[in-house]
């Protein structure tokens, strides 16, 4: 590889006690990507995000920033900023003086810095008031001040903690925007640390899933979305239908009650395996009558939520749910009561087949798309 | 209903402030007897600041007070900066010890300090009354400062480290500015504290240390005088003037 990455992490690993927050892990995020760390509460993002900070020190493993080990920098002097959740404005300092601070710690003569700070508040619009103080702005203004402090310095690597956490969901829709534009705009490798799935697949170039300590799956958006390699990754991204079922010959899988179903293998699964058939509700379509390859079922319950409908239809021992946009909805599908007769199929695309065990999917190893 | 809550409201207030108008008014009667009032008179203060004796007790405690909140402070500060941002082993147990002081009786701290310095054969004065005053003040300072710490955001000295602090910049331009009101607080917390003590004062003052309380107090067997009004009038005073000036620092600081 000509180029090296931004950043670069190396069997990096963490534990507290006997307790591994952690797992071994490599990971490499590239220049000028917005990559996104997704996973819930808990997975261990947070902890994975402040070693590479240097808030944290890792267990075992090293951290690479732009090719160069920093195992050994202290915070301070690693060419990062971060974003906290809470924002940390320091609450005596005026906006301006708060987005001033690193290029006073660091020296910086006052015509650049006066040049610079004016920069970043007008990346980020906020040139208006720079004498207010932090009390005094809004929980989307206070937001717009901390990123313009983290990225007045030109850091190479932004890391940003569930930014929007606090804001209110009309907000975030138009901070999601904002943020993908500056970070095109300045440059900079964004680290994005969310529990989110909307925000990191709105924003990202590339996603890499969590899941207790471990990284599941890293690509980019419609790739997680389409093809998630693991059942956590189908269901933690969108909804999914997982259907349990069995490998009955090498490329064929069979479900319950069902019979063989439509799915892509690809995973090499021996005949006879535990598996998961994971199909996306909107795949599925839903008829009054039998199409070729349809399974008979029974509607058990559907909830209109404006664009589209959600039906819950019974098929043999499995219960499957189809998501139908509203104006696709044929009107005598629209006549059926619950307990109602119909038919679900899905194209053999939609269907992807996954290991019925998370614990016995493949170690990754990301590398920049 | 309202109106009873209202009316008890004002005798509350009533209650607090009637003895405190009565210093001020009493201060400038001409009359040497206190409950009968024949007339206006600055006659006390003027007595007031030729009585030396008097002065010196003043001067003394105005000396033990701040010697002993300043090195309260200083102590309290440092405790309850390593207590909220250590990870210190026995935390419990340093917390427990220096809060102690504030349960045990006065009186029992008193004679064990008597006991003290005169077990090591130290001169009862103005040193023996500073250390005796930072025992009882500790705990407040400590207390005040370590309220403030707790309720700052801990990512505030990581946003600084982050932003390329070294540690005495970020406690320099970020932790301390921070602090200051409860730096403020603590030392005149202890200060009136020291000021007002008695009991502490009975057992570690010594011969030409006597502070302006235990002078206040032997002078009830000799009965109380006006000049002791004119006093009152002018230490209340002296604290609406510190109160009025923290006010204006802190309104300034809402309003800039």
């Amino acid at each position: 590889m000509t180029q090296t990455s931004a950043v670069r992490l190396r069997g990096i690993t963490k534990s507290f006690g006997s307790n591994l927050v952690v797992e071994p892990l490599d990971l490499e995020i590239g220049r000028n990507e917005f990559f996104s760390i997704l996973g819930p509460s808990g997975c261990g993002k947070t902890t994975l995000m402040r070693m590479i900070t240097g808030f944290e020190t890792p267990t075992a493993g090293s951290v690479e920033l732009d090719g160069k080990t920093v195992d050994r920098v202290p915070t301070r002097q690693r060419d990062l900023n971060m974003l906290f959740q809470s924002y940390a404005l320091f609450p005596h300092l005026s906006v301006y003086e708060n987005v001033a601070f690193e290029l006073r710690v660091r020296k910086t003569a006052k015509a650049e810095l006066d040049r610079r700070v004016r920069e970043a508040l007008a990346l980020v619009r906020l040139e208006d008031f720079p004498q207010r103080k932090p009390s005094e702005l809004s929980g989307g203004q206070r937001q717009r001040v901390a990123l313009a402090r983290a990225v007045v310095g030109r850091p190479a690597v932004v890391l940003l903690d569930e930014p929007l956490g606090a804001l209110d969901q009309k907000l975030r829709k138009e901070m999601q925007f904002e943020l993908k534009r500056m970070q095109r705009e300045v440059g900079i490798t964004f680290i994005y640390v969310t529990h989110d799935q909307e925000e990191a697949l709105t924003m990202s170039d590339r996603i890499a899933v969590m899941s207790k300590g471990r990284v599941l799956q890293v690509a980019g958006p419609t790739e997680i979305y389409d093809a998630p390699n693991s059942r956590f990754v189908a269901s933690f991204i969108g909804s999914c239908n997982l259907i349990d079922a069995v490998m009955s010959s090498a490329d064929t899988v069979e479900v319950a009650g069902l019979g063989p179903v439509p799915a892509t293998v690809t995973g090499g699964f021996a005949t006879g395996t535990q598996v998961v058939v994971a199909v996306r509700p909107e795949r599925m379509t839903l008829t009054d009558r039998p199409t070729e390859g349809s399974f008979a079922g029974v509607i058990s319950e559907r909830v209109f939520l404006g664009d589209e409908w959600t039906y819950h239809v019974k098929t043999g021992g499995t219960e499957l749910t189809v998501r139908v946009p509203s104006g696709e909805t044929s009107a005598a599908l629209a006549t059926l009561p619950e307990g109602g007769q119909v038919w679900v199929s899905w194209p053999t695309a939609a269907g992807r087949v996954l290991p019925a065990d998370d614990t016995t999917s493949p170690s990754l190893i990301g590398s920049p798309a | 209903m309202d109106r009873v809550v209202a009316w008890f409201c004002r005798l509350v207030f009533v209650f607090l402030y009637v003895p405190i108008v009565a210093v001020v008014v009493y201060s400038f009667n001409a009359s040497e007897v206190s409950y009968r009032f024949t007339g206006l008179t600055t006659h006390w203060y003027s007595d007031l600041f030729h009585d030396d004796r008097l002065l010196a007790t003043l001067r003394t405690s105005i000396v033990v007070g701040v010697l002993a909140a300043l090195v309260a402070t200083a102590i309290g500060f440092l405790t309850a900066f390593s207590l909220a941002r250590f990870q210190v082993k026995g935390r419990a147990f340093f917390l427990g010890a220096i809060l102690i002081p504030l349960i045990v009786p006065e009186i029992v701290i008193g004679v064990s300090l008597l006991e003290v310095f005169s077990s090591i054969g130290m001169q009862t004065g103005i040193l023996t009354l500073v250390l005796g005053h930072i025992v009882i003040t500790l705990p407040l300072a400590t207390l005040v400062q370590m309220g403030a710490m707790a309720a700052l955001d801990p990512s505030l000295s990581e946003a600084a480290t982050d932003l390329g602090a070294t540690g005495w910049i970020t406690f320099r331009r970020v932790l301390f500015p921070l602090l200051r009101p409860s730096v403020l607080a603590a030392f005149l917390l202890s200060f009136t504290t020291s000021f007002s003590n008695i009991v502490i004062s009975t057992f570690t003052s010594g011969v030409g240390s006597t502070t302006l309380p235990l002078r206040i107090y032997s002078s009830l067997r000799t009965g109380l005088t006006p000049e002791l009004n004119a006093l009152g009038t002018l230490l209340v005073l002296f604290t609406l003037v510190v109160i009025f000036l923290v006010g204006v620092r802190q309104m300034r600081r809402i309003l800039a």
